[in-house]
C-alpha cells in the first residue's frame, strides 16, 4: 500500500501553521451583530415575570428573543432513539441550572448587547436545589424535573437500565471473597481552545447560512430545523473545521438561537462564548457514582459482579440515557464475568446538563472496573497482571449483553506492556493467546457463558 | 517528608461507532476531466485528522497519488450527511463511506479504460495514477486520459457514492439487556502502565511516565494515531489528578471560570509517553482500521489510582486525586483508619461514599452477606 | 496611532485601551492570533512585539505603538514557510490548529532568545500555553527540532520519539 499506513502530513497542516485555517470566529460578514445571553443566576428557581422591553427599546439593539420566539420550544436531540424532549431551548417558567439561557440579545456591539441583557427585568422565586445523586431517590428530596428526579423512559418504560446474566446469587455463594468499592470520577470540562462560536447570515432567498463549530454538521442542522420547523434545505451549515470538540460541540448550544436572532433582526449575528461562559455554562462530562461488589475466588477468578451506577445528568436528559446504556454494555470492562446484576439510573440534579465527552459512558467504567481489579489483586495477594490475563476476554466469550467476542486483544496488549515494564511473566501467561478458552483457562463457571463466534 | 514512586496497570476496551449503531455516514466523489479526484463528505474534522484519513483512503482505493485528491467537508449543500465526529466513528464509519465511493469510481475508471484499451476491466488495475494491464505493464493508460476520454469521448461524468450504516441493534429483552446483533462496529483495546511519584508532605501526585499499548486495527496514518494517544493521555491525566468542574462536588459552588482556576493540564505536567501500536485488523473497517480517539483518555485514571496505592498504600477512588485527598487519606491511615471493613467474606471499601451512608433510604446497594 | 504588523503600517481607529488582539482581529482583519480566553490564560492570542512573545488579549494597543508586531501570518507563507512552521508540519504538532499560532510564536521567541532543544527548557518557556488536542509532546519535539536547526521533509511526518510500531495485520 502506498498511502494508507503512510505518515502523510495533515491535509490542512499548511493552513494551520500559516494562520489561514478559517474557524467560525474568523468569518467576517459586514453588518454582523453581537449576541449576549441572559442566563439564570440561580441553581433552581421559578420565573415569576420577565420584561424584555427595556432591552428591546435600547438604541443599538436589533432583536431580543425568548421562549415565545421559538416555533418548537422543546426538541429531544435523540428522540429518534426514544429519549423524549424535556429541555426548552430558552427557559419558559423555570430555570434548573445556573447559567441556563433565558433570553438573548443581538446588538450593534458586544458592550451594547451586554448592557441590554442587564436591562431585562426578571423576577425569580428560588427553589431548593438537588445536587447529590445519592439523595435523589429520597422522599424528602426536592423534585426538580417534571417527571421526577430520574429518567423513566428506558425500554418498556423502565426507570433504570438493567443487565442480568447468569446467576449472581450463585456467584456470591461460591465466592471465597466479596470485594466492594465505590468509584466517583468527576465532571470535567471539554475546554477546547475554541469556545462555542456561531455566526448566522439571513440570505435574500429566505435561507439561513449557519457558520458553526459543531462536530456534527447534519446532526446540528436537524436540531435547528426541528426547533424552527423548517425543512433541511432552508438551512446551510458551513463548518467542518472545529477548534477542538471532545464531545462538547454536539449539543448545538448556539445555532438555533442565532438562527432565530438572524431571522428576527434581518441581520447577520455572531455569538462567541466567553471563556468564562465556556467553563461555567457549557455542558460537561458527567460525574458518575458507581458501586461494585465482585464475587471472587482465592486464585483470582471473578465469578460475578453486582453494580449500581448513578449517572449525574445535570438538569436535563440530553444524551444521558444513551451514555448510561453504553456504560451498561461495557460494565465488565475487558473481562469475562459470567454472572451479572447491573442497575443504572440517569439522575437529574441542578447543575449544567452533562453531555458526551471523550469515552462517553465507558470512561467511567474503565476507571471503576480497573481500579477495582487492582484492588482485588491487592487484597487477594494475586499478581495484578496475572489476574487480568486469566479473566481477559477470549474468542468465544460473551459480553454482558450476550454478544460473542470474535477477536479481543486484551491478552496481547497486556503482554506487550508486561514486557515493556520488564515484568517477566510465568510461562503459561507468556504463551497465552486470545484463542477460545480451554484447559486451565476454562473453569467450570465460565462454560455456560460461551458463545459461537461464527454467529457474530 | 518523602517522595514515593509507584506503578499501576489498567487494561481496557472501547467500541467503535455509536452504541447500538444506526449511525450513517455518506460520501460522494466526482472525477475531473484531467483525472483529479474531488471528495465530498459531511464529516467534521475536530483536530482528529479525519480530512487526511478519508483522503488517504480514497487515494489508496482508487490507486492515485495522495495529492490528486481534494476533500471538501465545508458545507451541507454539497456534502452528504454524516452523523457526526464522535463515538470514535470517523475513521471506521465515515472512512468506509469514502472507501465505498472510491471503489465505485475505480470500477468506472476501469470500465472506461477497458473500452479504450479493448481489455476486460477485470484484467486492469490502477497503480499510481495509471491504469495498467495486469501482467502486461506496457499496456497502460493514465487516469488523466481515462477521465478525458470519459468526458469528451463517452459523454460521462464519473462519480461514486458511498454510505456506511450498521443497522440499529435493538435491546430485545429489557430485563437482561440482551441485544441480537453486535451493538458496535468494532472493539479496540489498550493497556497502560502508569508510573507516579507522590510527595507525602504536599500530597502532590506527579505522573512520570505512561507506557501504553494500543490495538488500533490498522493505523491509516500512524503519526495521527500517536497524536490521538498523546493528546488522550494528557486528558486522562487531567481526569485523574487535576481537573474538576465542581471542586466541592456534589456542591455546585466555587467553580473555576478561567484557565488557572480550572486545572487543564499544562506542558509542565507532561509525563514521558511511550506508545506501542499493534495492529489486529477489524473484520470490516477500512483496511482493517478501528477507532482510537476516545479510548485514548480512558486507561490513565485507573492506572494512576493503582500507582498511587502502590506508592503510598492508600486507595483514592474519587477523582481527581488531589493533594488534599492524598493528605487526608495518609492522615487517616496514620491514625489507624482507612482500612476496609471486613464482615464474613466481605471486604467493604469506601463505605462513607456509598448511597447507604448518604441517602435517607431512597436508594440502597445491598450485597448478600 | 499607527501599528506596524508584519512589516505593514496601519492607522488604528480603536481607542488606546482596546486590547491589541481585538484591534488586530476586529479592526484590521488579521485573524491569525486567536481569542482563546481573553483572560491571558491560554496563550492563543500570542504575538511577537519586537521579537518578544506577548499576550495580545492583555496588551492595550497603545503599548504596541512604535513596536514591530509579528503575527503567524508574518512568520511565513505557504510558498515560503519558516523553519518553525515546517517543524510543526513535520512533527505533527498541530491537530485542531487553534493553539498553533501562539505556540509557534512563543517557540520562535524562545529560539530567538537562544533557546536550545532541551525539552525541560521548552516546557518551561511555553508552559503558559494551553493545548487540549496534542498532549504537548509533538509541540515540544517540533520546537526542539527548530531550535536544533533541523531540515524538514514536508512529504512525511516524523515517528514519535517514544513510539514503537508492531504490525500484526497482513497487507
Amino acid at each position: 500500500m502506498k498511502v494508507v499506513g503512510a505518515r502523510i502530513p495533515r491535509y490542512d497542516g499548511v493552513a494551520h501553521v500559516t494562520g489561514r485555517t478559517t474557524y467560525v470566529d474568523d468569518v467576517r460578514i459586514p453588518g454582523t451583530l453581537w449576541v449576549k445571553a441572559l442566563r439564570s443566576p440561580h441553581h433552581h428557581a421559578g420565573i415569576e415575570k420577565m420584561d424584555t422591553r427595556p432591552a428591546e427599546d435600547m438604541a443599538g439593539v436589533h432583536a431580543v428573543i425568548t421562549h415565545a420566539d421559538v416555533p418548537l420550544l422543546e426538541y429531544g436531540h435523540l428522540s429518534a432513539l426514544g429519549i423524549p424532549a424535556d429541555e426548552p431551548l430558552l427557559a419558559l417558567d423555570e430555570v434548573r441550572y445556573k447559567g441556563q439561557p433565558i433570553a438573548l440579545v443581538a446588538a450593534k456591539d458586544e458592550e451594547t448587547a451586554a448592557e441590554a441583557v442587564s436591562k431585562i427585568a426578571i423576577e425569580f422565586e428560588e427553589r431548593p436545589a438537588l445536587t447529590d445523586v445519592r439523595q435523589a431517590f429520597d422522599t424528602d428530596a426536592p423534585k426538580i424535573h417534571r417527571e421526577g428526579n430520574w429518567y423513566t423512559h428506558f425500554e418498556d418504560e423502565m426507570d433504570h437500565r438493567q443487565i442480568r446474566k447468569g446467576d449472581i446469587d450463585w456467584a456470591f455463594e461460591h465466592a471465597d471473597t466479596i470485594v466492594q468499592g465505590v468509584y466517583r470520577p468527576a465532571a470535567i470540562e471539554h475546554a477546547p481552545l475554541e469556545t462555542q462560536t456561531c455566526q448566522v447570515v439571513p440570505e435574500p432567498s429566505g435561507r439561513l447560512t449557519i457558520y458553526s463549530c459543531t462536530q456534527a454538521l447534519y446532526f446540528s442542522m436537524g436540531v435547528v430545523a426541528a426547533h424552527l420547523q423548517v425543512p433541511l434545505n432552508k438551512l446551510k451549515f458551513v463548518g467542518g473545521t472545529t477548534g477542538g470538540g471532545f464531545g462538547g460541540k454536539v449539543d448545538t448550544a448556539t445555532e438555533t438561537m442565532c438562527a432565530l436572532l438572524a431571522q428576527k433582526s434581518g441581520r447577520p449575528v455572531k455569538w462567541r462564548w466567553t471563556r468564562e461562559e465556556e467553563f461555567l455554562c457549557s455542558s460537561t462530562r458527567a460525574p458518575w457514582h458507581m458501586e461494585i461488589a465482585d464475587a471472587v475466588t482465592a486464585d483470582g477468578w471473578i465469578l460475578g459482579r453486582k453494580m449500581l451506577t448513578l449517572h449525574d445528568a445535570g438538569a436535563y436528559s440530553r444524551f444521558s440515557p444513551y451514555g448510561l446504556t453504553k456504560h451498561s454494555f461495557h460494565h465488565t470492562g475487558a473481562y469475562t464475568i459470567p454472572n451479572l446484576e447491573f442497575d443504572g439510573y440517569v439522575v437529574y440534579t441542578n447543575r449544567v446538563p452533562t453531555t458526551a465527552m471523550r469515552g462517553f459512558g465507558v470512561t467511567s467504567v474503565s476507571f471503576a472496573a480497573e481500579t477495582h481489579m487492582s484492588r482485588i489483586a491487592d487484597v487477594l495477594g494475586v499478581d495484578p497482571i496475572e489476574i487480568r490475563l486469566k479473566n481477559a476476554n477470549r474468542i468465544g466469550d460473551t459480553s454482558p449483553n450476550g454478544i460473542v467476542y470474535t477477536d479481543p486483544s486484551t491478552v496481547s496488549t497486556i503482554q506487550t506492556i508486561a514486557e515493556a515494564i520488564g515484568n517477566e511473566l510465568k510461562a503459561e501467561y507468556r504463551t497465552m493467546t486470545n484463542e477460545p478458552r480451554s484447559g486451565e483457562w476454562l473453569p467450570e463457571h465460565l462454560v455456560a457463558q460461551l458463545g459461537n463466534p461464527e454467529e457474530h | 517528608m518523602a517522595k514515593h514512586k509507584g506503578r499501576g496497570i489498567a487494561a481496557i476496551e472501547y467500541p467503535t461507532g455509536m452504541n447500538q449503531n444506526g449511525d450513517p455516514s455518506q460520501a460522494w466523489i466526482k472525477v475531473k476531466p484531467d483525472g483529479r479526484i474531488d471528495v465530498f463528505a459531511g464529516t467534521a474534522d475536530i483536530g482528529n485528522g479525519s480530512k487526511t484519513i478519508q483522503t488517504q483512503i480514497v487515494a489508496e482505493t482508487i490507486g492515485v497519488p495522495y495529492d490528486w485528491v481534494t476533500y471538501d467537508n465545508s458545507n451541507t449543500d454539497s456534502s452528504p450527511m454524516c452523523t457526526g465526529t464522535f463515538a470514535s466513528r470517523a475513521t471506521f464509519v465515515a472512512g468506509n463511506a469514502a472507501l465505498k465511493a472510491a471503489q465505485q469510481v475505480k470500477q468506472k475508471l476501469l470500465e472506461i479504460a477497458g473500452k479504450e484499451l479493448e481489455i476486460d476491466p477485470a484484467d486492469l488495475e490502477i497503480v499510481d495514477g495509471e491504469v495498467v494491464a495486469k501482467g502486461a505493464p506496457q499496456t497502460k493508460m493514465s487516469v488523466a486520459d481515462v477521465a478525458g476520454a470519459a468526458t469528451f469521448g463517452h459523454g460521462e461524468l464519473i462519480t461514486g457514492t458511498g454510505a456506511q450504516l450498521k443497522p440499529y441493534s435493538a435491546i430485545i429483552d429489557s430485563e437482561t439487556g440482551r441485544v441480537d446483533t453486535p451493538p458496535h462496529s468494532a472493539i479496540s483495546y489498550a493497556t497502560c502502565a502508569a508510573e507516579v511519584e507522590v510527595d507525602d508532605e504536599t500530597g502532590e501526585v506527579r505522573v512520570l511516565r505512561l507506557q501504553q499499548c494500543f490495538d488500533v486495527g490498522r493505523a491509516i496514518n500512524p503519526t495521527q494515531v500517536e497524536g490521538q494517544i498523546e493528546g488522550g493521555a494528557m486528558m486522562g491525566l487531567g481526569l485523574g489528578v487535576l481537573e474538576d468542574c465542581y471542586p466541592y462536588y456534589p456542591d455546585v459552588e466555587h467553580r473555576g471560570g478561567a484557565f488557572g482556576s480550572y486545572l487543564a493540564p499544562s506542558m509542565e505536567d507532561m509525563p514521558q509517553i511511550d506508545t506501542i501500536l499493534i495492529e489486529n485488523p477489524s473484520a470490516d473497517g477500512p483496511y482493517g482500521a478501528k477507532g482510537i480517539g476516545e479510548m485514548a483518555n480512558n486507561p490513565q485514571p485507573p492506572a494512576i489510582a493503582a500507582a498511587v496505592h502502590d506508592a503510598i498504600g492508600v486507595w483514592i477512588t474519587e477523582l481527581p486525586i488531589t493533594p488534599e485527598r492524598v493528605l487526608r487519606a495518609l492522615g487517616a491511615k496514620a491514625a489507624g483508619g482507612g482500612e476496609p471493613r471486613r464482615e464474613g467474606k466481605k471486604i467493604v471499601f469506601d463505605e462513607e461514599l456509598s448511597v447507604n451512608a448518604v441517602s435517607n433510604g431512597g436508594m440502597r446497594f445491598e450485597v448478600p452477606a | 496611532m499607527n501599528l506596524t504588523v508584519n512589516g505593514v503600517t496601519h492607522e488604528v481607529e480603536s481607542s488606546l485601551l482596546t486590547p491589541l488582539l481585538d484591534v488586530l482581529r476586529e479592526e484590521l482583519g488579521i485573524t491569525g492570533p486567536k481569542a482563546g480566553c481573553h483572560q491571558g490564560g491560554c496563550g492563543a492570542c500570542t504575538v511577537l512585539v519586537d521579537g518578544e512573545p506577548r499576550r495580545s488579549c492583555l496588551l492595550p494597543v497603545a503599548y504596541a505603538d512604535g513596536g514591530e508586531i509579528t503575527t503567524v501570518e508574518g512568520l511565513g507563507s505557504p510558498e515560503d514557510l519558516s523553519p518553525i512552521q515546517e517543524a510543526f508540519i513535520h512533527h505533527y504538532a498541530a491537530q485542531c490548529g487553534f493553539c498553533t499560532s501562539g505556540m509557534m510564536l512563543a517557540g520562535q521567541g524562545y529560539i530567538a532568545r537562544g533557546g536550545t532543544d532541551n525539552a525541560a527548557a521548552i516546557q518551561e518557556a511555553l508552559g503558559g500555553h494551553v493545548c487540549r488536542c496534542t498532549g504537548y509532546a509533538k509541540i515540544v519535539e517540533a520546537v526542539a527540532a527548530a531550535a536544533r536547526g533541523d531540515s524538514f521533509d514536508l512529504t512525511e511526518t516524523a515517528v514519535g520519539k517514544y513510539t514503537k510500531m508492531t504490525t500484526g495485520g497482513a497487507e
